[in-house]
């Protein structure tokens, strides 16, 4: 006796159909074999499988069973073949059929419950493709699947649920359609922009760089504040529309990072690995390619705190990434390409001892310890970091008489009013170029949407001469001038706009 | 004292205590004792349209472990390969089985415990 159940098997965020076939053979000595190159863990889902359906009282049948995964030869991984293995055994050992155009998806437990299993949307988005229209998952990963409202979803808590209902006995309830939860509940920054004293100017680099999707390097000495500025970023990011919550919400599902009942993603995500990360963590690999930091920050930030500190190679290896919003991770068993669209925020101390232009501390490091310090980032790493600002040290006296002055800062909340507004106008511009925010624009698009009059292109030309700007700076700047645009809600770029941009360029260079 | 002929003569007798209880179950005993150049083969049964081959163990006494720690992988990959040349002979085209039957007995001889395993290949090992 032949069955066939449908699953699905994902490379990256690629999903392939599977058919599990199954042969209950009745001669031979009684058996139970799974073929079809399955991995450790799906080879072991015989165990999980004939536990959870004698735990679930019915007779395990004493028949020679083969399961074979088709296509044969793409290796399998994951346990999400329990349920598929489960339901066809038990199909012939109680005689129901496996309908039509339905995927099965799952890992069971000894006790025959289902337990959350990654990768649930990935799996919605290919029934949808595929043209298959009803889907069985566990119940801790519905939400996920059930994002896309084309495929009924039935999210099953246990393995006797989905036989009864196929066995006709016992309707399960289809999950509601999710949707992305307000951002309310989502990221709630550690700190509001309003409890930062001071640093006026790296503030408003930061509100330009959340609007644009800019990079940003904060240089300063210890204490001024890089940290507490980059910490407070969140809280005045927009939320992830509808295009983008999706994509994000497949990396962090085939990554495994959605918790049990999670559903879209609709806070931006804020990473910040720290510096002792390794190349494979940052940039994604692995035998079996996973995503790495910088596709987990995919429309969100990657905080880069200590810049200087981390490995060249790490530093080195983010250029292509930051160039094409995507990378792509070649291993023996296969090619993946991770999207990494991210906001890089970097932070670094301007010398190894922090003090070099400080007010009041003298710098004690030598010229030769500084040229060093400063060459672990490279110029082609710092071309392509739109913003440079440098975050001095505040001095205590200025802090207390604000802090009695209640002068309080604007409030992160506000800040972020005005960031929507500016990337609406983004989203409406770019509505038919793929693209999502103006550091993304290539120079096709910034003929289009960032026309320059001959005075505001005259300055930037000359700055350009002076301060021996790159060609990529040139259109970096042309870039930051029209998001500042952006959030005066003005279509026109003006001599003042080019102005304020030309602050942010790259500095380090000028001075050695 | 205990020694090979003494043991022999428990094994013959838990040989005998399992071969009862599977009539009583409704075996039907098919032969005994059946040897190839592989192994030995305690009893083979017909139950209910399955061929049943029995390997039984017997242990006087389970101080010095029980009767089921005594199947090991390479027992029963020679039962295995047994029951499959037996198969073969008789050319029997249907399900076959293993069981597995553990004797302890007390110190005259009586039976403390008789456990019947049915279909012991299934799970891998």
């Amino acid at each position: 006796m032949l069955i066939k159940v449908s699953s699905a098997l994902h490379i990256g965020l690629e999903t392939v159909g599977v058919d599990v076939e199954i042969n209950m053979a009745s001669r031979g000595l009684p058996g139970f074999d799974i073929v079809g190159l399955p991995s450790k863990a799906v080879d072991e889902s015989k165990e999980r499988v004939r536990t959870a359906i004698l735990n679930s009282q019915i007779e395990f049948p004493a028949q020679k069973i083969t399961v074979n995964l088709a296509p044969a030869d793409i290796p399998k991984e994951g346990s999400f073949y329990d349920l598929p293995i489960a339901v066809g055994i038990l199909s012939a050992v109680l005689d129901f059929r496996i309908p039509k155009n339905t995927l099965f998806f799952g890992e069971l437990s000894l006790d025959g419950s289902l337990r959350h299993t990654k990768g649930a949307l990935l799996l919605a988005l290919f029934a949808k493709e595929f043209g298959y229209t009803h889907l069985f998952v566990p119940k801790d990963s519905a939400n996920e699947a059930a994002a896309i409202p084309e495929i009924t979803v039935y999210p099953a808590a246990h393995l006797a649920e989905v036989v009864e209902h196929l066995a006709g006995r016992y309707a399960l309830e289809p999950a509601a359609v999710s949707e992305a939860p307000t951002l309310s509940e989502g990221s709630i920054a550690e700190f509001d922009m309003a409890e930062i004293l001071g640093q006026e100017q790296a503030k408003r680099a930061m509100e330009i760089a959340a609007t644009g999707g800019h990079n940003i390097l904060m240089i300063g000495s210890p204490g001024a504040g890089k940290t507490m500025l980059a910490r407070a970023l969140p809280g005045i990011l927009p939320p992830l529309h509808q295009i983008e919550s999706l994509e994000v919400t497949k990396i962090y599902s085939a990554s495994g990072n959605i918790g049990v009942g999670g559903g879209l993603l609709s806070a931006r995500p804020f990473r910040a690995p720290h510096h002792s990360s390794s190349l494979v963590g940052i940039i994604g690999g692995g035998t079996r390619p996973q995503p790495g930091e910088i596709s987990l920050a995919h429309r969100g930030v990657l905080f880069l705190d200590e810049f200087n500190e981390f490995p060249r190679s790490v530093l080195e290896a983010l250029r292509q990434p930051l160039e094409d919003g995507y990378v792509t991770i070649g291993r023996a068993l296969g090619r993946v390409r991770y999207p990494a669209q991210f906001m890089l925020v970097a932070s670094a101390n301007p010398c190894p001892c922090g003090y070099l232009n400080h007010p009041k501390k003298p710098c004690i490091c030598s010229p030769r310890e500084i040229q060093k310090y400063r060459k672990r980032a490279s110029g082609p790493i710092l071309d392509r970091i739109d913003l440079h600002v440098e975050v001095p040290a505040v001095e205590i006296d200025d802090l207390a008489q604000e802090r009695q002055a209640v002068k309080q800062g604007e409030p992160s909340s506000s800040i972020q009013e005005r960031i929507k507004l500016a990337r609406n106008i983004q989203h409406e511009r770019f509505a038919k170029d793929a693209i999502q925010v103006n550091a993304e624009m290539k120079n096709a698009h910034l003929k289009q949407y960032a026309h320059l009059s001959s005075e505001v292109e005259r300055i930037l030309r000359q700055a350009a001469k002076r301060f021996q700007l790159s060609a990529r700076s040139y259109f970096r700047m042309q870039k930051i001038s029209r998001t500042i645009a952006d959030l005066e809600g003005v279509e026109d770029i003006t001599v003042a706009h080019m102005a304020e941009a030309l602050q942010y360029r790259p500095k380090i260079h000028d001075e050695e | 004292m205990r020694n090979k002929k003494f043991n022999a003569s428990v094994g013959q007798l838990g040989e005998r205590l399992a071969s009862e209880y599977l009539k009583k179950k409704g075996h039907k005993i098919l032969a005994q004792n059946y040897r190839t150049r592989y192994a030995e083969i305690d009893l083979v049964t017909k139950h209910k349209d399955v061929l049943v081959f029995v390997e039984v163990r017997t242990k006087v006494g389970e101080q010095f472990g029980a009767p089921e720690e005594t199947l090991n992988f390479r027992k029963l990959q020679k039962v295995k390969e047994n029951a499959a040349a037996y198969a073969t002979r008789i050319k029997w085209n249907k399900l076959y089985r293993i069981d597995a039957v553990c004797v302890v007995l007390g110190e005259n001889y009586q039976v403390l415990r008789l456990n019947h395993y049915e279909n012991i290949c299934q799970d891998p090992l």
